[in-house]
C-alpha cells in the first residue's frame, strides 16, 4: 500500500482521431468511440478510488489540423459543487460529467481541413509532460505515469519530436504505458522500452476495459509483484538514409554521421569524398623461362 | 653434485638429530657429516635456504636452524662446551653474508611468477586450465609473459624515487621520561638517515668517531646531550664534540644569507619588523638599529635563526641528489651555503620569473585550432526515424468527410453508460488471454539461454573460452610462416589444439548432454577450432606442393 504522502498521478492520453474512429464505427459498430470512452472512464474512476491521494488528468489528442486539446486535473481535494445524482462518490461523477461534456464540445467544433489524417502524438505527450511538471513544481513529489491509448497509425514525420519527448520523460522518471488498439506502433514500443513502461496490443477491442484494469491500473511498484505480459522485443535497428531500409550492418560517414547501406565514394549528405583502400595486388612472380633448347 | 667448493668454515662438535658431527660451510652450500664418516648426510645449497634462525640468548642449548624454501627445516646443535657460542655466532655471521648473494638469483623468477598468478585470477585460471591439465607446457605459457615483466622491473629500478625528509623529524623523536630523571629517545633508521641527510656535518662526525672512538649508542647520547641539539645554543665553550658543527652551521647560514634568493620578484630585505612597541603597528621610518634589542628579543632571534637554518637544511637535503652528480646537473645548487656557486644560472631563471609575472595566459588572443564548418545538403534525412516507408491507406476526401460527420453524430448524443461497458464473456476471455499461459503471455515462456544454463556451467564455459582463445592466439600469430621456428610452433600449436579439444571440450559436451540441455553451447568454439584446423591443413598442403 502506498504511504499517505505519496501521490500517484495518472495521465491518460486518448487518441480521438475522428477519421479513424468514424471508419471504425462503420467497420465494427459494437466498438465505437463511446465504448472506448466508457472504458477509459472506468479506468479513470478506478484510479481515483485506489488511494485518496491519487490524481488524474485526461488529455484527448487530436489530429493535425486543429490544436484543440482538452486536459483537466482531477484531485480529491477539489470541492465538488454539485452533489451526485446516483449516490456515487462526488469526485467520480464530476470527473465523468466533465469528460463527457468536453469530448462532445470537441467533436462539435471539428471542421474538416485538408487531407492529413495523422494523430498528433508527440505534441500531446509533450503537453502531458508539461502538466506533470507543473504539478511537480507546485506541490510535493509525486510519481507520475502516462497511459497512451492509441488508435490510428504512426506518423513518421513526428519522429524527432517524439524521441525528444521520450528522453525528457525518461529524465523526469515518468513511465509511458501504451495500449494499442489497431496496428503496432514502433515509436510507442521504443517509448515504453526506454521509460520502463508496458506496451500491449489488444486482440479484442470490446474487452478494452478489462485490459486496462488488469494491466495498466497498478502502478510501477506494484507491477513487480504481479505477473503481467512480458516486454516486447523492440527493433532498434537504424534505417539507412538512402532507402529507409532497416539495416544491421552499414556504412557511416565520419563527418556527418549519416548511415548508408552501400558504400558510395561521396557522402550524399555532406559531400565528403571517401576512399576505401583496396587490398594490395600481389604481382605474380615472373618465372624465369629457360631458353628453349 | 659437487660444484666447485672451497671450505670457508669448519665447526666441530655440531650435533644434528642427536648425532655428533662436523659442520662445513663452503662457497655455495652448507653441509654436515656425522663423526667418523666421510660423506655428508645433510647438504643444502645457499640458494635453497630461505632464512636462518638462532636460539635466543638465555637458552641452554645453542642452536642454529635453517629454513628452506620448501618449508622444511634443519637444526644444528653446537655442543662444544667452551666455544659453542662463538662457533654458532661465527657460523651465523658467515651465513648472513653468504645467503643474500644466492637468494636473489634463484627465486626471483619463481616469486615473480607466483605474484603474477596471485594478482590476476584470469591468468591463474588460464594457467590451471592449460598447464596443469598438460595441454601446453609451462615454458610455453611463461614464454610471452615473463618477458614483459622483466622489462618492467628493469625500468622501474632505474626510476626509483627518493624518499623525502619530513621537516619535523627531529620533533618526532619525542623523548619519554625514563622514570628517574632521565630521558629516553627512540631513534629509528629513518630518523638517523634524515639527520645525516640534513646535517652533513653530523654525518661527518659520525664517520670520524664511530666505531673507532665511540659506539653508536654513545654517539647519539652525546648528540642529544650536547647543546648543539637543544634549543638554546649557547656555546659554553666546552670541548663538545659538536661545537665544530655549530660553527660550521653558522658559517653556512651566513653564506646563505649573503647569496640571497634568485627570484627577482621577491625582495627579502624589505621584510623587517619595524614596530613601535608590541601591538602598536609599524613604523614607516628607518628602523632602529640592532643595538637596542632586549634580551628576550635576542633569544627569540636565536630560535628563529635555528628554525630558518633547519628548514633551509631540510630543503637543501631534498634538492641535493643522492649520488654526487656533476656540476652541470645541479640547477639549484648552493642552497645549503656549502657547495658550488650558481651565478652561471641566474639569467635564465630570472627571465622566466619575470615572464611569469607579466603575462597571463587567459588574456592572450584565442588561437585555437582552425576548424572547418560542417556543410550539410539534406537535413531532412536526420529527422526521419527508422520507420520504413510504408504505404498508408490513403483516405479520399470523401471518406474523411463522411467519417467525421459520422463521429460527430455519434458524439452529439453521447452519454456515459458505465454499467454496461463490456459483457462478462468478453471480460473472461480477456482474462484468460492475460493469465500465465494465455495468448498474450507466450513470449514470457521463452527464456534466454543464460536463464536455462546453470551458473557453474556458464563459468566453466567462460574458462574454456579463455583457454581456447589463448591457444588460438598463439596459433594464428604464427602465420605467415616465415621461419623454421614458426613452422615448429605451428605444428606444436596444432597438436595442442587437438589435445585441448579431446581433453577439455568433449568431456564438457558430454557433461552438458547428460544434463539434458538441448542447445549445443560449444558450437562456436568448435567452429573456431575447425577454422584453425582448416588453415593448418591448407598450409600443410601448400608446403608439400612447394617441396615437390
Amino acid at each position: 500500500m502506498a504511504s499517505e504522502d505519496e501521490i500517484s498521478l495518472l495521465v491518460i492520453v486518448v487518441d480521438v482521431n475522428p477519421i479513424w474512429w468514424g471508419q471504425q464505427g462503420q467497420r465494427q459498430p459494437e466498438f465505437t468511440l463511446s465504448k472506448c470512452l466508457d472504458a477509459v472512464m472506468v479506468m479513470a474512476n478506478s484510479h481515483l478510488v485506489m488511494t485518496r491521494t491519487n490524481k488524474l488528468a485526461i488529455i484527448a489528442i487530436f489530429i493535425i489540423w486543429s490544436f484543440i486539446f482538452f486536459s483537466h486535473f482531477f484531485d480529491s481535494r477539489d470541492e465538488p459543487s454539485l452533489g451526485s445524482s446516483d449516490g456515487k462518490y462526488e469526485l467520480l461523477s464530476v470527473a465523468n460529467d466533465l469528460i463527457a461534456e468536453e469530448i462532445k464540445n470537441l467533436m462539435a467544433r471539428t471542421q474538416v481541413k485538408g487531407h492529413q489524417t495523422d494523430t498528433l502524438l508527440a505534441g500531446s505527450l509533450a503537453k502531458s509532460l508539461c502538466c506533470i511538471l507543473k504539478k511537480c513544481l507546485a506541490g510535493q513529489d509525486m510519481k507520475s505515469r502516462i497511459l497512451v491509448i492509441k488508435a490510428a497509425e504512426d506518423c513518421a514525420l513526428q519522429y524527432m519530436n517524439f524521441m525528444n519527448v521520450i528522453f525528457a520523460a525518461q529524465k523526469q522518471n515518468v513511465l509511458i504505458d501504451a495500449c494499442v488498439l489497431d496496428s503496432d506502433s514502433g515509436l510507442l514500443q521504443q517509448a515504453c522500452d526506454i521509460t520502463g513502461g508496458l506496451y500491449l496490443k489488444i486482440p479484442q477491442k470490446i474487452a478494452l476495459a478489462q485490459y486496462l484494469l488488469w494491466v495498466f491500473l497498478p502502478d510501477a511498484d506494484q507491477r513487480s509483484q504481479l505477473v503481467l505480459p512480458p516486454p516486447v522485443h523492440v527493433d532498434y535497428r537504424a534505417a539507412c538514409f538512402c532507402h529507409r531500409n532497416l539495416i544491421e550492418i552499414g556504412y557511416v560517414c565520419s563527418v556527418c554521421l549519416s548511415i548508408f547501406c552501400n558504400f558510395s565514394p561521396i557522402c550524399t549528405t555532406c559531400e565528403t569524398a571517401f576512399k576505401i583502400p583496396l587490398p594490395q595486388m600481389i604481382k605474380p612472380k615472373k618465372k624465369k623461362l629457360k631458353a628453349a633448347n | 653434485m659437487h660444484i666447485q667448493y672451497e671450505v670457508l668454515l669448519v665447526v666441530k662438535k655440531v650435533r644434528q638429530r642427536k648425532q655428533d658431527g662436523t659442520l662445513y660451510l663452503m662457497t655455495e652450500r652448507i653441509a654436515w657429516g656425522p663423526e667418523g664418516k666421510d660423506r655428508f648426510t645433510v647438504s643444502h645449497l645457499y640458494a635453497d635456504i630461505r632464512c636462518q634462525k638462532i636460539s635466543p640468548e638465555g637458552k641452554a642449548k645453542i642452536q642454529l636452524q635453517l629454513v628452506l624454501h620448501t618449508g622444511e627445516s634443519t637444526t644444528f646443535h653446537f655442543a662444544n662446551e667452551s666455544t659453542a657460542m662463538k662457533d654458532r655466532d661465527a657460523a651465523k655471521d658467515l651465513l648472513q653474508q653468504l645467503l643474500p648473494k644466492f637468494k636473489k638469483k634463484a627465486n626471483k623468477e619463481l616469486e615473480e611468477k607466483n605474484r603474477m598468478l596471485q594478482e590476476d585470477p584470469v591468468l591463474f585460471q588460464l594457467y590451471k586450465d592449460l598447464v596443469v591439465s598438460q595441454v601446453i607446457s609451462a615454458e610455453e605459457f611463461w614464454a610471452n609473459r615473463l618477458k614483459l615483466s622483466s622489462t618492467d622491473h628493469f625500468s622501474s629500478n632505474n626510476n626509483k624515487q627518493e624518499v623525502g625528509i619530513s621537516a619535523a623529524f627531529l620533533a618526532d623523536i619525542r623523548p619519554q621520561t625514563d622514570g628517574c630523571n632521565g630521558l629516553r629517545y627512540n631513534l629509528t633508521t629513518d630518523i638517523i638517515e634524515s639527520i645525516f641527510r640534513t646535517y652533513p656535518a653530523v654525518k661527518q662526525k659520525y664517520a670520524e668517531n664511530v666505531p673507532h672512538n665511540l659506539t653508536e649508542k654513545d654517539f647519539w647520547t652525546r648528540f642529544f646531550q650536547s647543546h648543539y641539539f637543544h634549543r638554546d645554543r649557547i656555546n659554553t665553550g666546552l670541548q663538545d664534540l659538536f661545537s665544530e658543527c655549530a660553527k660550521q652551521d653558522e658559517k653556512g647560514l651566513k653564506s646563505m644569507v649573503v647569496q640571497g634568493v634568485k627570484n627577482p620578484m621577491v625582495d627579502l630585505l624589505s621584510l623587517e619588523d619595524k614596530t613601535l612597541d608590541e601591538g602598536y603597528g609599524s613604523l614607516t621610518g628607518p628602523s632602529t638599529s640592532n643595538s637596542s634589542k632586549t634580551v628576550k628579543e635576542n633569544s627569540n632571534s636565536a630560535i628563529i635563526k635555528r628554525f630558518n637554518h633547519h628548514s633551509a637544511m631540510v630543503l637543501a637535503a631534498g634538492l641535493r641528489k643522492m649520488d654526487t652528480s656533476s656540476d652541470q646537473a645541479s640547477e639549484t645548487s648552493s642552497t645549503d651555503g656549502n657547495s658550488r656557486d650558481s651565478d652561471t644560472f641566474q639569467p635564465p631563471i630570472k627571465k622566466v620569473k619575470l615572464q611569469e609575472a607579466i603575462e597571463y595566459e587567459d588574456f592572450q588572443n584565442e588561437t585555437g585550432p582552425k576548424t572547418i564548418a560542417l556543410k550539410l545538403k539534406k537535413f531532412d534525412r536526420y529527422s526521419h526515424g527508422p520507420v520504413p516507408l510504408q504505404s498508408h491507406h490513403y483516405s479520399t476526401s470523401q471518406d474523411i468527410i463522411s467519417s467525421v460527420s459520422c463521429i460527430q453524430e455519434e458524439m452529439s448524443c453521447y452519454k456515459p453508460c458505465l454499467t454496461q461497458v463490456m459483457s462478462s464473456s468478453a471480460a473472461s476471455s480477456a482474462i484468460t488471454a492475460l493469465s500465465p499461459g494465455g495468448a498474450l503471455m507466450q513470449t514470457g515462456a521463452h527464456q534466454t539461454v543464460s536463464q536455462l544454463v546453470p551458473v557453474d556451467i556458464q563459468s566453466e564455459l567462460k574458462h574454456l573460452y579463455t583457454a581456447a582463445g589463448e591457444l588460438l592466439r598463439h596459433f594464428w600469430s604464427c602465420f605467415p610462416v616465415n621461419t623454421p621456428f614458426l613452422e615448429e610452433k605451428v605444428v606444436k600449436m596444432q597438436s595442442n589444439l587437438e589435445r585441448f579439444q579431446s581433453t577439455k571440450l568433449h568431456p564438457f559436451q558430454g557433461k552438458i548432454q547428460r544434463e539434458y540441455l538441448s542447445s549445443n553451447l560449444i558450437s562456436h568454439l568448435e567452429e573456431m577450432i575447425q577454422a584453425a584446423y582448416n588453415k593448418f591443413h591448407a598450409w600443410q598442403m601448400r608446403r608439400m606442393m612447394k617441396k615437390t
